[in-house]
């Protein structure tokens, strides 16, 4: 659980003739991680292809283009097909109702960008509303140039200097004044020049004819009609999506699996007459394939384990060990944490059992609120039957098993929607006598609201208000606990991973003084709360000499300068206490707000909650309702960025990846999804 | 009447809470600072390359123990130390 499944070495040598059935028979087990063939060695060279391998892919890429027409994207499927079905459809599917998506998909985008050339000659047509000529006089001219085009300043007298022959049209519209300029073709460079000191900036006249105003109508309806052709076809091919989806995506997985027999080979070794296949297998799985893989061959083949060394030696020159995590059910969802941050090398831990403990407790701990525990669980349970691809039903079974958490700490700190919210009314508050009684024995933790059931606690604590001064320095204490533990396991591991890898010296003296200044930090820290002189003392020596034997590790006086670095990792599992008090703060400011400003105030200074108006009710129940629920959606942010923080930062530095990441376990095969099996 | 008024439990009480909401707000400007450019650098590789997601995460997350330190010594400040007890 902790380690990846053990893996071992196999060579898979045979006959060319039994090349197919073992293909066949490999791809049916899912059970060997192939090392590809590099064709280093001068006796074996790359295989190739067997079978209809170009024909599979060629059909792979007209399917997928015609997929992209439709905007099919991979989901979860609703339907299984037969291969059989797939295959005497997928002629049809790929020629005639190809041809009709790509026919209709290109006059889409064909109407599309005439649509848009028309919109921009519209819009070129706007300013030359203003002037009085019709379309036809702006070109057409031998010799005459023409600028046609928004100035600044008035033109025509400097026109008129440099060309006495010309004609002028100036028009005002709203953003600025219009010139069409006429003047013999051989004096349009100096006009030119002169147009441009007055700012001027050229507009394209389309070329079209008559009158600008009825030009454009004519444009706008011409608009109107391609829009009304093109609606349907976009229906069309929404229809056909709905249609062929699933049958599709099942078509897709059918030549997927065929391309990927097909060229399998390119992975192997190949010599005239036999093929070599290198892979890793788990280890306990070695004499399924073994016996599966000989009778498929019928003998012509021989599946070699290697041993040990052997295989270390080959690990040496580069080959990955493929890593092959493997948790039960209920930690699974957390590999996705392992898995975003890396895949552990085959010789690291895999860190999930470790997050599957750790993170509920923590996002617990922050949300820690009955009200919103529960309400989170109930939107899980809705979101988990629409969302169904594995990433969501992971990331959703997390914060579900979180939620659960965030409801035993809601009992713990007495919380259902906040502080003097629910839980008072529901369980009733604490009698004043009772509230000095506790105070005189120093067990008060604020003046929170306690329940009928009293304190469930060994001291009595229980249920408490996390706002409370007192509440605050023990949660501050148990954070720091479990930021030690925390560290302190991610330590240990660290510890074995190095000697995994044969590393003594940073076993010893870069990981265990890790772990020792760690755990006396908390002792001296506890010390001190306590007054306890001699614990002090003794957590100082040992931190000391976890110092010096950091200095004595392998990187010298610089394996001090981590020090700082360490202490702040602990300091840093405060925000267990402080996200979650900011969200309390919130919600308890939500309700002191409704129930006892804006209830009473909108009931003429009534104070007991019967004397409230019913329009005070209403009003104070939407305040609350609204800001309870954007806490509630910060709620279950943040307690899940910052334990998920606080395992990569904290914890994995201590012992994850520091060999950079491993290679994932993907056996030769393929799942089916849309295919029946 | 300066000194008395100092030395009243009052004001320094009122002196320690600014106090506390400087080093959490003064330690929260720091970190947002240092996480900005930490957040955009990360958003353009997970936009090339969106393996990196996670020690994109870790990274830009680093800086945010500068305001838990803030916090701590405002907890500190606000709980823990008593001047005049």
């Amino acid at each position: 659980m902790l380690r990846p499944v053990k893996m071992s070495r196999v060579v898979v040598a045979g006959s060319k003739d039994v090349i197919a059935p073992v293909i066949e028979k490999l791809h049916e087990l899912r059970l060997l991680h192939i090392v590809n063939y590099n064709g280093s060695q001068p006796e074996f060279e790359l295989g190739k292809p067997i079978g209809k391998a170009r024909e599979y892919s060629e059909d792979l890429i007209k399917l997928r283009s015609i997929a992209r027409y439709l905007d099919i994207k991979s989901k979860a499927p609703e339907k299984t097909y037969p291969e059989s079905q797939v295959l005497s459809e997928m002629d049809n599917l790929l020629n005639n109702v190809g041809a009709d998506v790509t026919a209709t998909f290109e006059r889409i985008v064909a109407i599309e960008a005439e649509v848009k050339s028309k919109q921009d000659q519209i819009k070129a047509l706007g300013p030359l509303t203003v002037l009085p000529l019709p379309l036809e006089s702006y070109y057409g001219y031998e010799s005459l140039a023409v600028f046609v085009g928004s100035v600044a300043s008035p033109v025509d007298a400097d026109v008129a200097r440099v060309s006495p022959v010309n004609e002028i049209h100036t028009a005002s519209t709203k953003t600025g004044t219009v010139v069409a300029v006429f003047v013999p073709a051989d004096k349009a460079g100096e006009v030119s020049s002169v147009l441009a000191e007055h700012g001027f900036s050229e507009l394209s006249v389309p070329r079209l004819e008559g009158n600008v105003d009825s030009a454009i109508a004519s444009l706008e309806s011409n608009i109107k009609s391609l829009e009304g052709e093109k609606a349907p076809l976009q229906k069309k091919l929404v229809d056909m999506k709905k249609q062929y989806e699933d049958l599709m995506l099942a078509t897709d997985e059918y030549l997927s699996i065929q391309t990927q027999k097909t060229e399998a080979p390119l992975r192997f070794a190949e010599t005239a007459n036999a093929f070599v296949i290198d892979g890793w297998v788990p280890s306990d799985q070695f004499n399924r394939l073994k016996s599966e893989v000989e009778s498929a061959a019928g003998g012509k083949i021989d599946v070699q384990l290697i041993g040990d060394n052997e295989a270390e030696e080959l690990v040496e020159h580069g080959e990955d060990v493929p890593t092959k995590i493997d948790n039960p059910g209920l930690v699974k969802p957390y590999e996705l944490v392992t898995r975003l941050f890396a895949i552990p090398e085959y010789k690291e831990f895999d860190p999930s059992l470790l997050i599957f403990v750790f993170f509920p407790i923590m996002f617990g701990m922050i949300l820690g609120d009955i009200g919103y525990g529960l309400m989170t669980l109930v939107v899980l349970i809705l979101l988990k039957k629409k969302f169904r691809t594995d990433g969501w039903q992971q990331l959703i079974n997390i914060v579900m098993i979180a939620s659960v958490w965030s409801i035993i700490f809601g009992i713990f700190f007495g919380e259902i929607f906040g502080p003097l919210g629910l839980w008072g009314k529901i369980f009733g508050h604490l009698p004043e006598v009772q509230i000095e009684l506790l105070k005189e024995e120093g067990l008060f933790f604020g003046e929170g609201v306690y329940g009928s059931l009293g304190r469930l606690g060994p001291l009595g604590i229980f249920p408490m208000d996390r706002l409370a001064t007192n509440a605050v320095l023990m949660l501050i204490g148990v954070s720091i606990f479990i930021g030690v533990l925390h560290c302190s396991v991610g330590s240990i591991l660290g510890i074995k991973t190095e000697l995994n890898y044969g590393e003594k010296k940073h076993a010893y003296f870069e990981r265990l003084p890790v772990l020792l200044f760690q755990l006396f930090f908390a002792v001296f820290l506890l010390g001190l709360i306590m007054g306890q002189m001699i614990m002090v003392g003794v957590a100082g020596i040992v931190i000391v000499a976890a110092i010096v034997m950091m200095v004595m590790g392998p990187e010298g006086p610089m394996g001090m300068a981590h020090v700082p670095f360490y202490v702040s990792n602990l300091i840093s599992y405060l925000r267990l206490l402080a996200i979650g008090l900011a969200s309390v703060g919130l919600a308890f400011a939500a309700n002191q707000l409704a129930f006892y400003v804006i209830m009473p105030m909108l009931s003429g200074g009534a104070h007991d909650s019967a004397e409230f108006s019913i329009v005070a009710i209403i009003v104070g129940l939407i305040v609350l309702t609204v800001v309870h629920f954007i806490n509630m959606l910060l709620g279950i942010l943040s307690p899940f960025m910052h334990p998920l923080r606080l395992h990569y930062v904290e914890m994995f530095t201590k012992f994850y990846s520091a060999h950079g990441g491993g290679v994932e376990y993907s056996p030769f095969g393929h799942v089916r999804r849309f295919l029946k099996v | 009447m300066v000194v008395e008024a100092i030395t009243d439990g009052g004001v320094l009480y009122g002196l320690l809470a600014v106090g506390a909401g400087l080093a959490t707000g003064l330690a929260g400007i720091g970190a947002g600072v240092g996480e900005q450019g930490i957040g955009a650098a990360v958003v353009g590789v997970v936009a090339e390359e969106p393996g990196f997601l996670g020690k994109g995460l870790f990274l830009m997350l680093l800086p945010e123990t500068l305001i838990i330190f803030g916090l701590a010594v405002s907890l500190i400040l606000m709980f823990a130390w008593t001047p005049f007890a």
